[in-house]
Parts: structure tokens; C-alpha cells; sequence
């Protein structure tokens, strides 16, 4: 394999990285490449000592995909994290795959009961007395308050939780790493 | 090919490896990639990965240094939480080392016990 093989494919394997870190890991393998030049070897055994760019790209990847989830929780920051590992091989999806799907679908289900308890918690603390409601204003104004700061701390809950669920799978796939073993073997 | 504990064994001492070689002499990924490579055969490919790791894990810092002939150079350096990682797995690692040594030499040959008369 060339220098230009070997780059080109470890390029077209990090496709989808946002393109300030594809760039630095780019510049990092081309630099390796110019240092073992100056050191007199050649191209061919350089890329061969490096070892396979696809695998390299999936371990780059997960990497990467750890590294935005610690930078910031967002939803697709956990989803390119768990994506990332899954691309390595490091959890077995078939299990992993059902078990998430009804994770995910309960916590999605808690936060849409959490949005609509809080809506109507609204509605019962503005329109409450108006309505004529048994127990007079008072009650549906402290009622409708009562039932928003339920619902908010059931969603705020449900968010730590997710949270520390994504957490928990990154530790769980980085024991797992099983990467590192061709490159040693090479 | 090596056998499976040589594997593993590597496998789980490659980041303290990296953190004595910077430990020794800030340096870049090449010189630290060709230095593990020659002292105890690890694929230069995975340094790349396993330094982002460690940058990500905050055990060490990037810099650049100018070089003559060229673009400048990105050099590592141990963070803080670098060293007390580096002496905290050193010591975990001589302990083991240590053990392991012990139940590979042959049993010493203990006195036979004396017998009462």
C-alpha cells in the first residue's frame, strides 16, 4: 500500500467527523509518514507497520464519538458515542439492540408524559379559576403548580438517568476494546 | 505470532508505557510510536488513537513547536493527572511484577520440619 492508499482510505473511513478533528488526524498521519521518509523507510513498509486504515478509522471514530458526548450531552453526540463503539465491534449488538430499543422507547415515553403533565399542570394553574372548579382558586392554582414541579422533576430525573445510562455504556465498551489486539499482532 | 498473554499484557500496559516514555522527554507521536515499537513491538498505528484517548482522558497536552525544515511539529507533554496516573499505575504494575516473579521461581527449599524425639 502507498502513502496516498493509505491515506485515502483512512479518509474515506472517518467520513462524518466533524471536519476540524478529521483534519487534525489527517495532519497527524501525514506527518508520519514525512518523519519515517526523513528516517529513510519506505512508503510501503510505513503503511504496512501502521496496520489496517479501516480498522484504525473505526477505533478513530469511537474516539471521537466519546470525546463530543464528554463536551456535551446532546442527543446526537450520544448517538455518534454509541454508534462509534458499535462500529467496533466492542458490544454485541444482537444483544444489545432489543435491550436499547425498550430502554430508549420507556425513556422516551416518561418525557412525553413529563412534557404533557407539565402542559396540563399549565392549563389547570391558568384556566383553573376561571372554571368554577370545586375547592375554589386557590386550590387550582396550587394544584396546577404542584402538578408542573412534578412533572419537571420526573424529567429531570429521566434526563440524569439517561445520562448516566450513555455513560455507563461508554465505560462498559471501553473495558471491551478490542481494537488494540491486530495492531499488536502486526 | 505472539501468543494471547503476550497480547493482553501489552494491550493493558501500552498507556503506562506512554506515560513513562513522556515522563522521560516530551516528544512527538513519531518518536513515541518508533520507541514503543522497537522496545516492546507495538503496531505504530495505535499510538494515534491511544494518544487522542489520553488527550480526551486528560493525562496529556498538545503543544507546537516551530521547526526549521517544515511545519511545525505537534509535541505531547504529561498533564497533572498524567503523572499521578503514571505513579499510580508504576506502582500497581511492580506490585503485580513483583508477585508474578515470586510464583514463577521454584519453590525455596524450606528446613524439614525437625521431628520431636
Amino acid at each position: 500500500m502507498t502513502r496516498i492508499e493509505f491515506l485515502d482510505r483512512l479518509c474515506k473511513g472517518l467520513k462524518g467527523l466533524p471536519p476540524a478533528t478529521l483534519k487534525e488526524i489527517m495532519a497527524d498521519y501525514e506527518a508520519h509518514f514525512k518523519d519515517a521518509a526523513e528516517a529513510g523507510r519506505a512508503e510501503s513498509e510505513v503503511a504496512e507497520a501502521l496496520g489496517d486504515p479501516d480498522r484504525l478509522a473505526r477505533e478513530l471514530r469511537a474516539e471521537a464519538g466519546v470525546k463530543s458526548w464528554d463536551e456535551a450531552k446532546t442527543p446526537s453526540n450520544a448517538s455518534s458515542a454509541i454508534i462509534g463503539i458499535l462500529g467496533l465491534g466492542a458490544i454485541d449488538i444482537l444483544i444489545l439492540l432489543p435491550l436499547a430499543g425498550g430502554v430508549i422507547g420507556t425513556l422516551i415515553g416518561i418525557f412525553a408524559a413529563a412534557i404533557g403533565a407539565f402542559i396540563g399542570g399549565g392549563v389547570l394553574f391558568a384556566a383553573g379559576p376561571f372554571m368554577g372548579l370545586p375547592g375554589g382558586i386557590a386550590a387550582a392554582l396550587l394544584g396546577g403548580f404542584g402538578v408542573m414541579a412534578l412533572a419537571a422533576t420526573i424529567g429531570a430525573i429521566t434526563l440524569a438517568l439517561t445520562i448516566w445510562l450513555v455513560n455507563g455504556l461508554v465505560w462498559y465498551a471501553r473495558l471491551h476494546y478490542r481494537v488494540l489486539k491486530p495492531a499488536l499482532e502486526a | 505470532m505472539p501468543e494471547t498473554i503476550d497480547i493482553q499484557l501489552k494491550k493493558g500496559v501500552l498507556g503506562l508505557c506512554v506515560l513513562a516514555v513522556l515522563a522521560r522527554n516530551e516528544s512527538y507521536a513519531y518518536e513515541i510510536a518508533s520507541h514503543l515499537s522497537d522496545a516492546i513491538g507495538m503496531g505504530e498505528g495505535t499510538i494515534y488513537p491511544l494518544m487522542r484517548r489520553m488527550q480526551t482522558d486528560g493525562l496529556v497536552a498538545t503543544y507546537m513547536v516551530e521547526s526549521p525544515a517544515g511545519p511545525s511539529r505537534k509535541y505531547y507533554k504529561l498533564t497533572d493527572a498524567g503523572r499521578a496516573a503514571l505513579e499510580a499505575q508504576r506502582d500497581e504494575w511492580r506490585g503485580f511484577a513483583s508477585a508474578v516473579d515470586a510464583l514463577l521461581e521454584p519453590l525455596p527449599a524450606t528446613p524439614a520440619p525437625l521431628e520431636e524425639a
